[in-house]
Order: C-alpha cells, then structure tokens, then sequence
C-alpha cells in the first residue's frame, strides 16, 4: 500500500499511470463501447471527425468508425506489447541464468548465440521472420520477442554472476541441492528486479514494432492495429491527414505512457533501496 | 569405521594474482577422528577458507586426497556426490549472507530434509519443530522470514539446517565470529552439546585462539596456506612453538595463556 503510495508521488509515474489506466479502459471497454466488427461500415467514407457526433472521429477510406478502431487497436498494442515483452524477459533471464550460472563452454555458447541475434537489427528479424512464417497475432508476439530477449539475457547474466558467489548459493551446494535447482529457484528470483527494470522499455519497443510490422502490412490482418490505421491513412494523407494523425496520436501517448510508468517504478525502487 | 572420518593429505590450491601465483593451500595434511574437533587457525589470508571449501567440494583442489567416512571424497561426482553431501555439512560466518534473501525459517529447513528424503511432506512440518527444539529456539519462529529474526538466531538456524541430515562432520567457517560475545558463548555451549549427543566431528576455522582453546581437542595453525603446526589444542596455544603461533597467542590479549603454564 505503502509503495503504491511512494509511486505516485512521482510525478511522471502519476502521467505514466494515468495514461496506462486510460488505455487500459479502452483496451477493456472496447467491445462493449463497440460491439461488432469494427472493420465494419459504420458511414459515409472520408467523414472528417466532429462533424457527425455517432461518428466522433469520421471515418476511413472504405467509411469504418475511427473511434471503433482506436478503441479495438488499443487491445493489439496492448496484447502484443505485454506478450511480446512477457516472452522476451522469460527468454532472456532463462538463457542469462543459465549462461552465467554454468560458466566455461555452455557460458561461451549461449553468449555466442546471444551475439548473434544482437548484431541483427531487432526490426530487421522481426521482418524476416512473420515475412517467412506469415502473419498473425502470435508469430508478431514472437517475432518481436526474438529480437528483445538479448538485452535481459545479458542484464541476468550480468546479476547471476555476481549472486553465484554468495554464501547462501555455497550453501546451497552443501546440503545437495540439484544445480538446476539452485540456479532457477536460488538464484534467478533474486537476479530478476534489474531484468524487470528493462520490461518498460521493452513493452514501449515492442508496442513500436508491432505497429511498423503493421505500417508495413504484415501485421495479423483480421485485428485492427494502430500501425495499419496508420497505413490505411497514407494513401490520403493529403486529402484526410486526422486517419494517420488520430492513430500516430494514440502510438506516442501510448510509448509515453509505458516510459513514464517505468521511470516511476525504477524511481520508486532506487528511494526505497536509498531509505533502507 | 576404522581410522579417521576425514584424512587430508597433499592438498593444494593455487591461485593467479596479479600474475604471480600464490598459494592458497600447500601439501595441506590431517585428520579428523570421529565425534573430535579440529580447529584450523592462523592469520587472514592464511588458506583457512580456502582449506574448508576444498574440504566440501566448494572449490577444487589443484592436487591431493580427500577420505571422507573410508571413500574417496575427491572421486564422487553428480548424484553420488550430492547424497554424500548429507553427512558433511556447514555453518557460514555470516548469517545473513548464508541464506536466501527471500527465505523463511521454515523453507531453509525443509530443503535439506526434502532433497535427502529424510522426512516425507506431511511429516517435514514436525520434524522442522524439533529441529527448532534441538537447537534452542521457539517453534513458532518457522514462519518468519530469515532477515526477521536476530543474527544469533539465525545461526542457530544454521546450525539446525546442517544438522538436519544427521552429519558425521561439520565444517565451521568462522561460525562465530561474527556473533555477540553473549551469544558467542552460548553458541559454542549448543556446539559442544550437540558434539557430546550426537557424536558430531567439528572442523572448525577460527582466527581467536580463546575459541579455539574452548572447543577444540586438536588445533592445526596455518600459515601462508601450509601447516605451521599442529598438536593437542591446549599444549600448542599454550607453548606455540612455531614462529606465527607465538604471534597469534601474542595478538589475543584476553588470553592467560603465560600464567597459566607457570601455575
């Protein structure tokens, strides 16, 4: 209770969560707001918003309610984002533990690996991977994730090495505990709050990807996504700007939102950590 | 068993530093008897630490044997190892550091009795208890966290915890010098009781000859990772004949070791 406390008296946690608690309304509301199909023709198309209040934002090209489809994206964004940095941070603190808790060839083996998929440009592999496999909702979850879990494997590894020469993993040794068990259930839970400070920046990264994924059109074409709407309005950005701007609007309060939340958290930690 | 519980001999460890190589422990040789306690002390840096993460397997050695209970300690490997694990055990120097930041009482009790398969679920919470009893503290402290409860406390959790897979050998690495002197006595007192019970062999590592003196029967003095001297603890600390024995017994002031030998 306490820290929740502390957490909102920074103030950019406060904008953070406030605006991730909007999102989250939306996110949760949408079906119920706007039952349906929301790629479905609600009017007449190129209707400029506040202009038909049944329409508040106009419509798109083909004459589908904005609003709908800002309200239903915001579930996508949200869905992908959380499962795609969910996967990463898993990935990264499984291989990280395992990597600086074993040492010597399985260390050099799985770091190699690591490097590899770090000199790839993280978007460049997302690309190629749901171009290959095709798109939908989870190869987009996957395909950022594969680009994302190299940052928290090296932040594990980094902690698990410095937590492996404890008394308490020695300890460990002593009474007969397996490695396995030590590294996964000793080590990793206490190596993971540094791994968990990187999830904000992840799930903004992860938010912004999925969106270009979709600009590009290879997002899962049965959702609609704020990256496609983003798309859809390019075509006549000179004639209706709002279609791309509504949707850009929505992305970068959205990356905001997770950034300010995060810095909170750290924030709030690191006084937490300076107090004790 | 014949001969003693544990048997040392030619252990050595080397370490790089600084690019010159410095021993940690050299030809380090002993015995342990069973239900005895040997004190290794000596200087910091003097291999003690060392000689007793060797001793558990903690770290490798470079060379040498290790027999432990008639086997070849240095030979086991995996699962053999880990089983065997059971009747050698150890007790930190520094309470907190020795367990898990997130641990209860409880939980640090149950691994040792649910990895050996001493007790099956239903029955740990009892034999938790008891463990508790044995060591002199309330029952009801099974459900703190570990960083609750007083260091001394804790070290008697510690030693409850080694206790728990009914050891032949514990290792005490400084075990404590890091304690109140009020609770250090008492600590010792649980020491010696459970050593007078169960039969339990002591090594035990310590730079305070007056401890040593108190607990041990024979004491090995180190020095730059090699044995300066050994023999009956009284007699050494009472006349050290080696040059770092008469510096040690020179440093502990409280120690009336001079009167004692002229009365």
């Amino acid at each position: 209770m306490s820290a929740i406390r502390r957490f909102l008296r920074v103030p950019e946690a406060t904008a953070g969560a406030f605006i991730l608690a909007l999102l989250l309304a939306m996110a949760l509301l949408a079906p119920l707001l706007f039952p349906g199909d929301p790629q479905a023709i609600a009017g007449a198309p190129l209707l400029p918003p506040f202009h038909d209040w049944s329409l508040p934002l106009g419509t798109d090209r083909l004459g589908r309610d904005v609003l709908a489809e800002l309200f239903h994206g915001a579930r996508t964004s949200l869905a992908v984002g959380l499962a795609a940095a969910a996967a990463a941070l898993l990935i990264g603190a499984v291989v990280g533990t395992l990597a600086g808790f074993a040492g010597g060839l399985v260390d050099e083996v799985l770091m190699r690996v690591t490097d590899a998929f770090q000199t790839v440009p993280g978007f460049l592999l997302a690309l190629a991977f749901v171009s290959v496999v095709g798109p939908s909702l989870g190869v987009v979850v996957a395909a950022i994730a594969l680009g994302t879990w190299t940052g928290p494997a090296r932040v594990a590894r980094a902690e698990v090495l410095s937590i492996r020469e404890r008394d308490y993993v020695a300890g460990a040794r002593v009474i007969g505990m397996h490695p396995l068990e030590i590294a996964f259930r000793e080590i990793l839970p206490n190596a993971l709050p540094p791994v968990l400070a990187l999830s904000s920046v992840i799930v903004a990264a992860a938010i912004l990807t999925e969106a270009a994924l979709s600009f590009l059109g290879l997002g899962d074409p049965n959702r609609v996504t704020w990256g496609g709407m983003i798309a859809e309005g390019r075509t006549v950005l000179r004639t209706a700007p709002f279609l791309s701007i509504v949707p850009g609007i929505a992305l970068v309060l959205t990356v905001l939102g997770v950034y300010l939340a995060g810095e909170g958290v750290v924030e709030t930690t690191a006084t937490r950590r300076g107090l004790s | 068993m014949n001969g003693p519980l544990l048997a040392v001999s030619g252990l050595s460890k080397h370490y790089r530093r600084a690019g010159k190589m410095v021993a940690a422990a050299d030809d380090v040789a002993f015995d342990i008897q069973p239900g005895q306690t040997l004190a290794l002390a000596g200087p910091s840096g003097s291999g003690k630490s060392t000689i007793a993460r060797l001793v558990l397997r903690l770290i490798e050695p470079d060379a040498g044997n290790i027999r432990f209970e008639d086997a070849d300690f240095l030979a086991l490997g995996g699962a053999a190892l880990r089983a065997r694990r059971a009747r050698l055990q150890m007790v930190f120097q520094d309470p907190l550091a020795a367990f898990n930041p997130r641990a209860t009482v409880a939980r640090v009790l149950d691994d040792p009795l649910r990895i050996h398969g001493i007790a099956e679920r239903s029955e740990r919470p009892r034999r938790i208890a008891a463990l508790l009893e044995r060591v002199g503290l309330p029952t009801e402290l099974a459900q703190r966290a570990i960083h609750e409860i007083s260091g001394g406390q804790r070290q008697r959790v510690a030693i409850a915890r080694a206790i728990a897979t009914k050891p032949s050998l514990i290792v005490l690495d400084e075990a404590v010098s890091a304690l109140d002197v009020s609770v250090r006595g008492k600590i010792l007192e649980l020491l010696l009781d459970l050593q007078r019970e169960e039969g339990i062999a002591y090594l035990f590592i310590s730079h305070d000859l007056g401890v040593v003196r108190a607990i041990a029967h024979r004491v090995a003095i180190l020095d730059g990772g090699r044995i300066a001297e050994s023999g009956d603890a009284r007699a050494v600390i009472d006349v050290p004949r080696s040059a770092i024995g008469k510096a040690l017994v020179a440093a502990a002031p409280k120690l009336p070791a001079p009167a004692r030998t002229a009365s």
